[in-house]
């Protein structure tokens, strides 16, 4: 019952004009910033925090989630038109929207996003609503320990999903958490690899590294495809913007299927809107009755992976708030501007701050349903956006990103380590390793030492109390499992294959 | 797979650079009975492993290389010298940030990056340079963020 007062109250909260401003700027820059290829939520979000330093913390918040999830109906769009997903979870979208774009069928796959992308995430956020509660009252028993094995668990999950190669994202997490540990030590009061820089006292600011890892680096591989000639084709949007009866009776079921595989897939660590599309798409192609037409335009195999994408930033808002864990990159950075705010999401927030949390979580409702009117009558706006030229925007995404790292404290010298940030990144992806790892230790890796520090005094040097409880076994048991099974799948995979060529 | 030896080696070397970083961090035993150097000195540990696990790959990729693998060609470094022309550019746009003031260092840098990358639309690249730099500045100060004036009166 208090719950349901709570969620009622949220309501007040997010229904307030103030509030409500602020959930459509973040959903509008949200589609804006997804349509656009070249900058993601994690950048977008990651700029726009010295903009918001002296808002309220709760529209701030409201703004922030809203272009997290925004970006996902914008990605969509980019990925029909262009074939080059606007954000990295619209590139199951891109394979069959595209295709349903050259048949003609544009409008029917934009719509079927939008819808799709409407009712899987209103259903994330309902989600939501009902899993909170019981898993912050859950997050309550948490000690130290329990603390660092679910940090530790979130960060092998990532690792293990991160790419191609596990070893190469697991280098790229425990870099960020070295990077983590520069600056003043907060227990003992001694400074960690400064060099002597006074600037790194404070140690790096995870704003700045994630605009260099994701809008500098980006920028930098656009311009190399502009220099290297490599284009892409716009389709032009024409005709009716809607589908057809048989169109929808086809989607139903992939959106509510995607749905639901998109909030799980949230909810756990790690895998985030790409792996959730993916899984939706394969799922769709297995359970068609025309599975030869995926890849050739078939609408369940842009209404799916879609509703997947849309329903995971819901789930991934799980851990955030209940456990204060981010799941990905770009959750990573919600939890860095919650943090910037001195608010720690977590179990206890819940009883402290039911107003930030539920207003939050309800402006989702509203804010989908701003994003199903933006999307569907408005998108010819945001389709202009597409023939900007890259030779334009990429030089102006670098203006912004130097405005959004010089606001953070004044200082020229953090421009310079956000440039470091953005070769780094540059030439991460260029040897494939991925980022994502990478910010995400670099957010948690304070917390998580400390968490190891604290759980250590208490046991009195001795680390079994890393595995003294039965949360902590688990986790620590499904850590082992995330770093280990990459490794041993494949030689499985190839054993089983060897016995049975021979067979 | 030069790329991945390159990776490794670097790998190791952090992680050689960062344990002898950790052993020089001074320890004092006060209150703090694991110290500061603890983790640390597992996250170099994890670092070496890590390389280890990307030496386990790297085997595994040559007994089965992956058909059809691009190689880095050597037409590969004429855009390497592109980005690297823009990291300098980028380094001396930095330098002039608080010099010439936001405005003008911007739509300098902007105009410069446009031409290269957006080339013949002289009068396009032009107005949305300055006119960005303009917009930009007015929004931010309404928003109270703040960026260097410069060699401008405003």
């Amino acid at each position: 019952m208090e719950t349901l007062t709570h969620i009622l109250n949220g309501f007040a909260v997010s229904l307030q004009p103030i509030n409500l401003w602020y959930t459509f700027i973040g959903v509008f820059l949200g589609t804006i910033i997804g349509v656009l290829p070249g900058i993601g939520p994690s950048a977008g979000i990651a700029l726009l925090i010295p903009v918001t330093y002296g808002m309220n913390p709760t529209s701030a918040l409201i703004m922030m989630a809203g272009i997290y999830y925004g970006t996902k109906y914008g990605g969509s769009t980019t990925a029909i038109l262009i074939n080059t997903p606007g954000e990295a979870a619209s590139v199951m979208t891109a394979i069959d929207g595209y295709q349903m774009a050259k048949k003609g069928r544009a409008g029917a796959a934009l719509a079927i996003s939008a819808v799709g992308s409407f009712i899987a995430g209103t259903l994330g956020v309902v989600g939501l609503t009902v899993f909170a509660v019981p898993l912050a009252s859950m997050a309550l028993k948490f000690g130290p320990a329990e603390y660092f094995a679910l940090m530790f668990f979130a960060l092998t999950a990532v690792s293990s999903l991160g790419g191609k190669s596990p070893a190469k994202a697991m280098i790229s997490t425990i870099l960020g958490l070295m990077i983590a540990t520069i600056g003043i030590d907060l227990q003992s009061g001694q400074p960690r690899y400064t060099m002597g820089i006074p600037e790194l006292q404070d140690g790096v600011g995870f704003v700045i590294a994630v605009v260099g890892l994701f809008a500098i680096a980006e920028v930098f591989s656009t311009m190399e495809d502009i220099t290297k000639g490599v284009r892409s084709e716009i389709i032009r949007l024409k005709g009716r913007l809607w589908f057809t009866r048989d169109e929808w009776e086809r989607s139903v079921a992939p959106i509510l299927r995607g749905g639901v595989i998109g909030f799980v897939i949230g909810v756990l660590p790690g895998a985030g809107g790409t792996i959730a599309a993916i899984l939706s798409y394969v799922w769709e192609k297995r359970l068609s009755r025309h599975p030869e037409e995926f890849g050739k335009g078939a609408i369940e195999g842009v209404a799916g992976p879609e509703a997947a994408n849309n329903s995971d930033t819901a789930g991934a808002m799980v851990p955030l708030l209940t456990l204060g864990i981010p799941g990905g990159g770009a959750t990573a950075v919600l939890l860095g501007a919650f943090i910037m705010y001195g608010i720690q999401p977590g179990p206890l927030l819940f009883q402290n701050r039911p107003d930030l949390v539920w207003g939050l979580v309800d402006s989702m409702y509203i804010g989908n349903i701003m994003l199903l009117i933006l999307n569907l009558p408005l998108i010819g706006l945001f389709v202009r956006l597409l023939y900007i030229p890259r030779g334009i925007l990429m030089p102006l995404i670098m203006a912004i990103s130097a405005i959004g790292v010089y606001a953070l404290n004044g200082n020229p010298v953090e421009l310079y380590i956000g440039l470091l940030f953005g070769i780094a990144g540059y030439l991460f992806r260029k040897a494939d390793i991925p980022v994502a790892p990478m910010v995400l230790s670099l957010v948690l890796g304070g917390t998580m030492e400390q968490s190891f520090r604290q759980a250590m005094t208490i046991s009195g040097g001795n680390p079994g109390i890393f595995v003294g409880s039965a949360i902590s076994v688990t986790l620590v048991a499904l850590s082992a499992l995330s770093v280990v099974l990459p490794f041993i799948l494949p030689r499985l995979k190839a054993w089983r294959d060897g016995s049975r060529d021979t067979a | 797979m030069m790329t991945d030896r390159v990776i490794l080696v670097g790998t190791i070397v952090v992680a050689g650079v960062y344990l002898f970083a950790t052993a020089q961090i001074p320890v004092l035993e006060i209150g703090d009975p694991l110290g500061p150097k603890a983790f640390p000195r597992l996250l170099g540990l994890g670092l070496l492993i890590a390389a280890g696990l990307l030496f386990a790959e790297m085997r595994k990729d040559r007994r089965a290389p992956v058909p059809g693998a691009a190689r880095v060609g050597s037409h590969d470094w004429r855009h390497l010298w592109v980005i690297a022309g823009v990291i300098v550019w980028t380094g001396a746009y930095y330098a002039a940030f608080e010099r010439l003031g936001y405005v003008v260092a911007t739509a300098i840098y902007l105009f410069a990056l446009m031409a290269w990358f957006n080339r013949g639309r002289w009068v396009t690249n032009a107005l949305a340079s300055v006119l960005f730099c303009l917009l930009s500045y007015a929004m931010f100060v309404k928003l109270d963020v703040n960026l260097p004036k410069g060699i401008l009166p405003f």
